[in-house]
């Protein structure tokens, strides 16, 4: 359903994607792997109309996603939880979740998406009145994640949703993106655990210096030589 | 020192700083969600005033009739001078400066506008209930002082309630904190930076009339206005509204306070002083940023 081809992006001079092209498919779980700086983020970023492409073209069951702004994106299913979570800091935990459900074609559903994602995170539920900048790195991941949940994905792309976190948080949030799946969701995963990541989704492409350097099935990537010596460390 | 004086000037002073507060709100705002620092804000305060001014003189209208009626006016002429001069320039390197010196230029504008229209004498609102007075125990209140109290209040109660409850003012602060995650979520950063401009100039509007209640005004009365919003900005924080209101009190009563017991030409000095030590202990202002 999600199709990039071709792929080219520039900050300025600088090449950070160079003919990236992959897919997501319909409830299918994707993985996106790479060291620092080799154009993971950007790779979402353009996904979500914040970074315009150089060339090559991204589409949506079947439509061009090319030249649509945010709010357009959003609007169509397409879904992120940014890198660093980026929650709005001096608004309560409940505030950012509203937001998450700003656009008016899911603003209608939004009690019952807060119901949702409480039942998903009681702990959010707890803490609902209190300041996103005051809630731990954990509970941060949750209310990102949640917010996102708040805008009715079709596809929910996550980039690092357990960087910083201890490994009892991150544990959580890959089995709670995990459930999102299993549900029928479809997602792209960028993350730096490799292991966990290659083990709980179908697909993986691995991003060097913004061209995929590999792609396949997750299982066949975890034996991979190059992925076992560049990024498990084996 | 007489204890009824003291008293009496501390509640002009109460009532002075709600005005400004009601006057500094949108120029926080529009500084703090959009980096313009808007130098015409108070040049549209007083045109507010003037419009006030020509609709009582001719057409007997209550200033705070005046003043609902001309927020929205005033929002549709700033959402045309936002198309026009602020969206060009917010794509510029420095915003902050680039939108000064240009807002900087319509101030004076609309200054020689006013003067063409309305002319250079100093004028005062005279509602019907002008020379009225509400007067308990020692304590004497001139009605136009209180309608002026009580239109600042009005006025920032909504623009507090409109940023706490609505989706569009949920989304101006969310603009504010994280511009890149509000986009993502469907927030249409234009939008949202011209409804920002545009509400803060209507409030302005409210703010001047307000303050044309408590003080007789001229076409370059913006120019001592602005000198108090950047004062009540600077210490209430920029972007917070709760924190402008506060400064608007402080400083308020501390000009009230200064004006009774101090000789004229210290008042100022007095204010500007205390702003200045402020700045040292308290570059960021009083209060934590957050709307
Ligand atoms: N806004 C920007 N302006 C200029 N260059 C940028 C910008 N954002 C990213 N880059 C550069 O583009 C390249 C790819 O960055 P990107 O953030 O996409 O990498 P990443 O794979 O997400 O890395 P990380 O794992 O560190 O998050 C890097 O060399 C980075 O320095
Ligand atoms: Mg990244």
């Amino acid at each position: 359903m999600l199709r990039v081809d071709n792929l080219t992006v520039c900050y300025g001079q600088m090449q950070a994607l160079r003919g990236v092209s992959m897919e997501v498919s319909t409830g299918e779980m994707v993985a996106l792997i790479g060291g620092n700086g080799a154009g993971k983020t950007t790779l979402i970023n353009t996904i979500s109309g914040l970074v315009p492409p150089a060339a090559g073209s991204l589409s949506w069951e079947g439509r061009p996603l090319n030249g649509l702004t945010p709010d357009r994106i959003c609007r169509e299913g397409i879904v992120q939880v940014p890198e660093g979570r980026k929650l709005f800091p001096a608004m309560t935990v409940e505030e950012n979740l509203i937001m998450g459900a700003y656009l008016p074609t899911v603003r209608k559903q939004s009690q019952e998406s807060l119901r949702k994602v409480y039942d998903i995170f009681p702990r959010l539920a707890d803490r609902r009145r209190q300041l996103a900048g005051s809630l731990s790195g954990g509970e941060q991941q949750m209310a990102a994640l949640g917010r996102a949940l708040m805008a009715r994905p079709r596809l929910l792309m996550l980039d690092e949703p357990s960087l910083g976190l201890s490994p009892k948080a991150a544990a959580e949030i890959f089995a709670t993106i995990r459930g999102l799946n299993k549900e029928g969701l479809s997602v792209l995963l960028v993350s730096q655990e490799v292991l966990e990541t290659l083990a709980i989704t179908a697909h993986g492409y691995v991003l060097e210096n913004g061209v995929v350097a590999l792609k396949g099935p997750s299982l066949e990537l975890r034996e991979d030589p190059k992925v076992k010596t560049s990024y498990l460390g084996l | 020192m007489d204890a009824v004086l003291i008293i009496q000037s501390l509640i002009s002073g109460i009532m002075m700083g709600m005005v400004y507060a009601l006057l500094g709100v949108g120029f926080s705002l529009t500084w703090g969600v959009m980096h313009v620092i808007h130098i015409s804000h108070a040049a549209f305060g007083l045109l507010g005033a003037y419009l006030a001014y020509s609709m009582l003189q001719y057409f007997g209208v209550d200033p705070v009739v005046s003043a609902a009626a001309s927020a929205p006016l005033l929002f549709l002429v700033a959402c045309g001078v936002y198309q026009l001069l602020i969206r060009p320039i917010t794509r510029a390197k420095e915003v902050i400066v680039a939108s000064m010196i240009l807002t900087f230029g319509l101030a004076i504008i609309l200054e020689n506008v006013m003067v063409l229209i309305w002319n250079a004498d100093p004028r005062v609102l005279t509602p019907t209930y002008a020379s009225g007075a509400l007067i308990v125990g020692p304590f004497y209140f001139q009605y136009p002082h209180l309608v002026g109290f009580g239109l600042s209040i009005v006025g920032i109660t909504t623009i507090y309630l409109f940023l706490k409850k609505t989706y569009t003012g949920m989304a101006v602060r969310a603009a504010w904190q994280q511009p890149e995650a509000a986009q993502l979520y469907g927030v249409n950063l234009y939008r949202i930076s011209m409804i920002t401009f545009a509400l803060a100039v209507s409030t302005a509007g409210a703010g001047g009339i307000s303050l044309a209640l408590l003080n007789s005004f001229e076409p370059h009365s913006h120019n001592l206005w602005l000198i108090y919003l950047f004062l009540v900005v600077i210490v209430g924080g920029v972007g917070n509204v709760i924190g402008t209101v506060l400064a608007g009190l402080i400083i308020g009563v501390i000009t009230g306070l200064s004006m009774a017991f101090l000789p004229y030409q210290w008042v100022n000095l007095v204010t500007f002083g205390l702003l200045m030590i402020f700045l040292i202990f308290r570059p960021h202002g009083l209060f934590r940023q957050g709307v």
